[in-house]
This record gives structure tokens, sequence and C-alpha cells, in this order.
């Protein structure tokens, strides 16, 4: 019970990140999950969720 | 990306769509200047320590207006009909059923993160608040390193929080506050965490963007110039870098490795050029990437920081700055040019490669010097100085 306890504990303080092991893997058909990343030109805090209401395109890319 | 910018801007002028980047690059100026150059309009979000875990870019998400993925890689011949055209319906979902963010680490939490990780000691939690620090508190990075490294020690095969080390130590290396062998740290930091995940192509390409041309998909940053240029003839000022890219950031792949010599002649073969004793200028070495099998290749980096201290700096008058490299018998190099800015106390970045003969059995060290003039600040005197600088080149087994 005690190793249980633990366990459940650190579920639940865990962090929402992507775990060990797990990747970025958006499901068509699902909410896509939150995020918050600072703009590259001023560092404000920028959350996906600020868009809400709006199409949006999100494009992950590099300029190479 | 320059594509879809065009194909999707009448939508986004319009109204109907908006675009949002995110880029994982080492330098967020590069990613600025690149928008800059192709005059995008949209917010760009920074995500160095790839804390969204994508594995590849460039990838495409459609997101509808209540934030449900709609497409991914949409056909570009199906957009407008099948995204912008359509009305979709809210998700059948409550809210404590929607996915959990992917990061919530602003300012604000950070002390929490900390404490947190004090408290609990788990891998997780230090990771955690190492993410908040690199993202939020870039001033702060002796903190990230220290947080990264309390997770490591927790949970070693964490390859994320290995990448992650490794950038902040890049990050380091780039700020006044570095710390010798900065550079090195974050190879060995990217490597472990690549030999951990082969497949992970984030980490791969932050490698490759310092190594050696056999081992390169493309060149990374040999567009900034033209793009530098090009901002400039709009009578725009180009954003400026914090580190110009040089050398492997721009070299071609290559499927053979091209041998060509520093210097036909050692240029100090008798040792008498007085060896930089007060360290006018302090030069490390970087191996990419930190470990190589025998018949590859390996791309070394030298810096060299003049005047840390305020005491001297580059006397441009004379020779410029050589570096000579002594291989051992049946190894190949090919040097990259020369940087050519003129200024006083600038870092100079001179990388070279090796190429590894197929039998050597062990990692050794190569001999290689540098010889430049400095003058000091104190009284003017100029000296022309030798570094001796020993390369460690670690073969795998």
């Amino acid at each position: 019970m005690r190793i249980l306890l633990a366990t459940m504990t650190l579920a639940f303080a865990a962090p929402a990140l992507p775990a060990r092991g797990d990747v970025y893997r958006p499901t068509v058909g699902q909410p896509h999950p939150d995020f918050v990343l600072p703009a590259i030109d001023d560092r404000r805090p920028v959350a996906l969720s600020s868009f809400r209401g709006r199409k949006v395109l999100l494009v992950h890319f590099a300029s190479w | 990306m320059p594509v879809w910018h065009e194909r999707t801007r009448q939508w986004v002028e319009a109204g109907r769509l908006h675009l949002v980047g995110v880029t994982q690059e080492q330098h967020p100026e590069r990613c600025q200047l690149f928008a800059q150059w192709r005059q995008f309009d949209w917010p760009i979000l920074h995500d160095p320590i790839n804390v969204l875990a994508t594995t590849a870019v460039p990838i495409f998400v459609a997101l509808d207006e209540h934030g449900v993925v709609r497409m991914i890689g949409p056909r570009a011949d199906r957009f407008e009909e099948d995204f912008i055209n359509r009305t979709f319906d809210p998700p059948d979902v409550t809210a404590d059923a929607l996915p959990a963010p992917l990061t919530i680490s602003t300012g604000e939490d950070i002390a929490s993160l900390q404490q947190t990780a004090e408290e609990k000691n788990t891998a997780i939690a230090w990771r955690r608040y190492a993410d908040g620090l690199a993202l939020w508190q870039t001033s702060d990075i002796d903190r990230a390193i220290d947080a990264y490294t309390r997770a490591l020690e927790l949970s070693p095969d964490d390859g994320a929080a290995r990448f992650r080390l490794g950038v902040c130590y890049r990050l380091r290396h780039d700020g006044t506050n570095r710390q010798p062998g900065d550079f090195q740290e974050a190879v060995d930091a990217w490597s472990a965490a690549l030999a951990l995940d082969p497949n992970q192509y984030i980490w791969r390409r932050r490698i490759q963007q310092y190594g050696p041309r056999l081992d390169k998909p493309y060149p990374f940053y040999d567009w900034v110039a033209r793009a530098q240029d090009e901002i400039r003839e709009r009578g725009e000022e180009p954003i400026a870098l914090a580190v110009e890219p040089y050398g492997a950031e721009l070299a071609a792949p290559s499927r053979t490795f091209i041998d060509e010599s520093l210097d036909e002649v050692p240029p100090a073969s008798d040792g008498r050029i007085a060896r930089d004793t007060q360290q006018h200028v302090r030069a490390e070495v970087a191996v990419v990437p930190a470990r190589v099998p025998a018949g590859q290749s390996v791309r070394v980096h030298v810096t060299f920081f003049p005047s840390e201290s305020g005491a001297a700096s580059w006397h441009n008058e004379s020779e410029p700055l050589r570096l000579w490299v002594e291989t051992p018998n049946g190894w190949q190099r090919h040097a990259a040019e020369q940087p050519l800015e003129i200024e006083s106390s600038e870092t100079r970045r001179l990388d070279f490669e090796v190429q590894i003969p197929a039998d050597t059995q062990s990692s050794l060290r190569l001999n290689a010097y540098a010889l430049y003039w400095t003058c000091r600040e104190a009284d003017g005197v100029c000296a022309y100085l030798r570094q001796d600088l020993p390369i460690e080149i670690r073969v795998s087994e």
C-alpha cells in the first residue's frame, strides 16, 4: 500500500510534459495539448490556447 | 516553409487563418533573420530545448477554432475546401478530459518548480525546474545546468535531459558567463542523448550543425549572407546575430572526404616563437561528434577568446591568425576558411575536419598550435605568440 501511495503521489506530481521516451504526436480529431513558449523576438510568453476561436496552422520548422 | 507562407497569405490577410511557428533552433535570432528575410509576419515561438518533444521538422498541424487537430501535413490542394471553408463543431470532451499541457513553466512558476524539485528530489521534478529556467530565465543558465545535472544523476538514461543540458552548455558558451569547455560539454551531452535515441532528428541535427560534412544532410546556415544582403537591398537593417555562422554551419555535405592541408610547411616548426603564457588569447577546442568510429571523420572547432581579462586584443595589421595541425600518417584533414572580419577583440572561430584511418585502434591526441599577433591593452606592446592546442580525438571501439 505504501508503494502504491508513493506511485500515485508521483503520478499526480509528475509534470504534464511528455514523459521520457514520449514524442510529440498530435492526433487528428483530438484537442491539441496547450503549450506556452517564448516568442523569438521579445521573449513574451505565448500560449497556443490564446489563438482559440481562430483557425491556426501550427508550423514546426527550422530556418535550414 | 516559404511556400506555405505564400500559399496561405490570402487567408491570413482575410483573417480566416493564423499561422503560428515553433522553431527548435539553438540561436533564435537566426530564425528571426530568416523570418525577416522571408517577410513572415506571424508569431514564431522558440523551443530550443525541444520541450514539445518533436522528432523532426517541418510538421504542419491545422487546428480548428476549438483547438482540435483537423489535419497533419495538409495537402495544399485540399486545404481550402477541407479546412478553411469548413465549420467545425466543438469537441465532445469535458474540460477535465482535455490533454495536459505540454509546457506550463513560465517565469512565475519557477520558484514553485524549484521548491518541488528540492522537496521531492525526483529526476522529473529537477528536469521540470531546469526546463523552466532554460526557457524563461536564460540569464540564470548556471542554475539550469545544475538542475539538469541533478536530474541526470537520478535518471542517467533520460535522453531529453541530456539534450537540454547540451543546449544550456552551448547557450553559456555563447554568453559572457562562459566556462572553459562549455562547447565540448554541449557536444558530449548531445552525442550521449542521440546514442540513447538515434531516431530523434532534432537532437541529431544539433550535432550535424557543427559536425563533419560526411554526416551533413544539407548546409545549415548558408542562406544567411544572402538574406542579409537582400534585406539591406530592401533598405532594412538585418536582425543582428549573436554568433555569425561559420565553417561547419555553412559547409555543404560531401560524400567523400576532401583532403586539404592547412599549410604545406609547418609555420613554426622550430618552436622558438614565444608561448602565450599570459593568456592574451584563451583558446578552446570542441570535437564533433564526441566520439567517432575509426574510418569516419570529425569536425574540430577551435574558438579563440582574446582579452577575456581585458588584457589584450588582436593586432590586425600583421599576419592573420593561423592554426597548424600535425596529423599522424594516414590521417586526412580539411581546413575551413579563416574569418575575414577585422575588429579588435572579437571571438574568432576556426574549424577543420580530420578523417580517422579505418585501422585506428584507440583514442589519440593531435598536436595543434595557433599563431597570432596580439597587443597588450596596458602598454600597447604587440607580440607574435604561439599557443599549443592538444586535441583529443575519442575513437569509439
